[in-house]
């Protein structure tokens, strides 16, 4: 059995069909990248699989344990972890206090959460910004102190909703750098929704995408890159035509 | 232990600070040794009273962020279980005060359990709800005195009743809540930083992200939500003692609420000193009000006016409050 294992998931808001019949799995230490145009269902995907929205129909297995209905945080405590997409940090929290209440999931003692925090913060090399509130620094940094909190509840998989979306090429290689040592050096298995295609094509083990809802395709970044449904999905019907030829 | 050592532990606050703490602790325990009058004795005990219902509000209210504008229903309680217990079996205080303590914790839950189901403001005029309709059945019940209350009268005062806290002289009852003030402070000291305070603060900042960190919305409020409850009724409980006569219109007023979320708010909602310094400021302003202008001049909404400019100003200016602007000068000098 897969380690992540989702069958025909599918989600509607009233009348829309965020996600339709989505079935796909994912082995212990892969990672897999989730694209699509937006408004094909990604964030809800995550949603779903998170426990953050109830799901209208199929069935999610997590490491041998069907996750279909359970809580956020039931489902977070079964080492799930995730970051969001978009944060607005308000809060008096500082860098080093936000990672510990993730560490605060696996642990009572202050002290305890407090040590791993740092040791957290260390190894994504964030270790110089332990003292300032989150609201004060700049997207690139909270986000990846997002994925830092993430990490400081010790996650058996890590959900990355779009880490890297707004940054600039600098921004991006430190962010790469980061998933990647969460991936190798740590084993922690990721799954990550991207638009950045240098990052999604880069790391990735392999791809999968969405559109409308519907899983349109799956398989290693270069055949995604060069798959006529995804190239149409994001380019138009129109373009796929004109340039089917450079294509194939 | 590890609990205990964080409750004493103040290191992570700068040095001006604690200096300024120690010379306001020194000045509590001796000010009842100077020559002072009765009144401003009466406003001290006020104060601590308080400042210790703006530390209860302050873990669901100001960590949790989660506005209850309903504490009067528990100072209710607790007041009137201990006078209940006294007048009518000769209980004592030290005895009937966990006992109401105990029936708010329940009724918190009971409240708490659907009301955090709500939202902003939803929920704070729920808790404004649910306190009222509490207020107007203890108007009615005939076991508790309905409208006319309950009235603690000792025939004569015997030497001090350390059981019953029944006490001519105010001094008894300025130590008895110091003692009781310093206490609460050391519990929220801990408070701040242990797993809860963590998980509040992260509930308040953003609660689609603190489920995603395992944490359990819905019971964390439950569980903050008693925790102020209890202290509020332990002053509730000491409110029947001390002021010896207790009707749902003043006990369970909505202005007792509003005080209450006023007391932390002003200070610094989600800080340790803030329920202090806004009771420091408050209850003086409000006794001596009243003393001047309220039954002089007749202007006896004065102080309504007043707290009204208090709350514009918060949300306006700085919403964290008076300790909201001293930590602002602050980052700002760092850099």
């Amino acid at each position: 059995m897969a380690f992540l294992e989702v069958q025909s998931l599918t989600k509607t808001f009233g009348g829309l069909r965020a996600n339709d019949k989505v079935s796909f799995s994912m082995e212990r230490g892969e990672l897999v990248g989730l694209i699509g145009p937006n408004g094909a269902g990604k964030t809800t995907l995550f949603n779903c699989i998170s426990g953050h929205h109830p799901v209208t129909s199929g069935r999610i297995i997590f490491d041998t344990e069907d996750i279909t209905h359970l809580k956020a945080y039931e489902v977070a405590r079964r080492g799930m972890a995730r970051t969001f997409q978009v944060y607005v940090a308000s809060g008096d929290l500082t860098v080093e206090e936000n990672v510990m209440v993730g560490c605060f999931m696996r642990t009572r003692s202050r002290k305890q959460a407090k040590a791993r925090a740092g040791k957290v913060l260390k190894d994504l090399k964030l270790e110089d910004l332990s003292h300032y509130l989150l609201s004060e620094l700049p997207v690139a940094a909270q986000k990846r102190v997002t994925m830092a909190t993430a990490l400081g509840s010790d996650p058996k998989m890590l959900l990355l909703d779009e880490v890297a979306a707004g940054l600039n090429t600098a921004e991006v290689e430190e962010v790469m750098a980061s998933i990647r040592h969460v991936h190798h050096d740590l084993g922690v298995t990721v799954m990550l929704i991207e638009h950045v295609m240098e990052l999604v094509m880069k790391v990735s083990d392999r791809v999968i995408v969405l559109d409308y809802g519907e899983k349109i395709a799956d398989g290693p970044p270069e055949e995604i890159a060069r798959d006529p449904r995804v190239i149409k999905a994001y380019l138009g019907e129109r373009f796929v035509r004109e340039h089917t030829g450079e294509f194939r | 232990m590890e609990a205990i050592r964080d409750a004493v532990d103040f290191s992570d606050f700068p040095r001006t600070d604690l200096i300024i703490a120690w010379m306001v602790a020194v000045f509590f325990l001796v000010f009842p040794l100077f020559p002072h009058s009765s009144f401003a004795m009466a406003t001290m005990i006020q104060f601590f009273m308080f400042a210790l219902y703006g530390m209860g509000w302050n873990t669901i209210g100001g960590y949790g962020g989660q506005v209850d504008l309903g504490k009067a229903q528990y100072v209710g309680i607790g007041a009137y279980t201990t006078a209940v217990m006294l007048i009518r079996w000769d209980i004592p205080f030290w005895f009937s005060m966990p006992v109401g303590m105990f029936f708010a914790v329940v009724w918190s839950f009971i409240i708490g359990y659907p009301l955090f189901r709500l939202k902003g403001h939803y929920f704070a005029i729920a808790t404004i709800a649910t306190s009222l309709v509490l207020k107007d059945l203890f108007d009615v019940w005939s076991f508790v005195g309905a409208a006319r209350g309950l009235e603690i009268s000792p025939i004569e005062y015997p030497p001090p009743d350390f059981l019953r806290l029944i006490f001519k002289e105010d001094i008894y009852y300025y130590y008895i809540i110091l003692g009781f003030f310093f206490l609460g402070i050391f519990y929220m000291n801990w408070f701040r930083k242990s797993r809860l305070g963590f998980q509040l603060r992260s509930i308040k900042d953003n609660e689609d992200v603190a489920r995603s960190l395992g944490i359990n919305v819905h019971l964390a409020k439950v569980k903050t939500y008693a925790i102020a409850t209890a202290f509020v009724s332990f002053v509730g409980s000491f409110h029947a003692c001390y002021i010896k006569n207790i009707e749902p219109v003043d006990t369970m007023s909505l202005d007792i609420s509003i005080l209450i979320a006023l007391m932390a708010m002003l200070g610094g909602a989600g800080s340790l000193w803030g329920p202090i310094i806004g009771a420091g400021v408050l209850i003086p302003l409000r006794s001596y009000l009243k003393e001047w202008l309220g039954a002089a001049a007749g202007l006896v909404g004065i102080d309504l006016v007043l707290y009204s400019i208090i709350i514009m100003l918060i949300s306006a200016v700085e919403p964290r409050g008076i300790w909201g602007i001293v930590e602002k000068v602050r980052r700002r000098k760092r850099r």
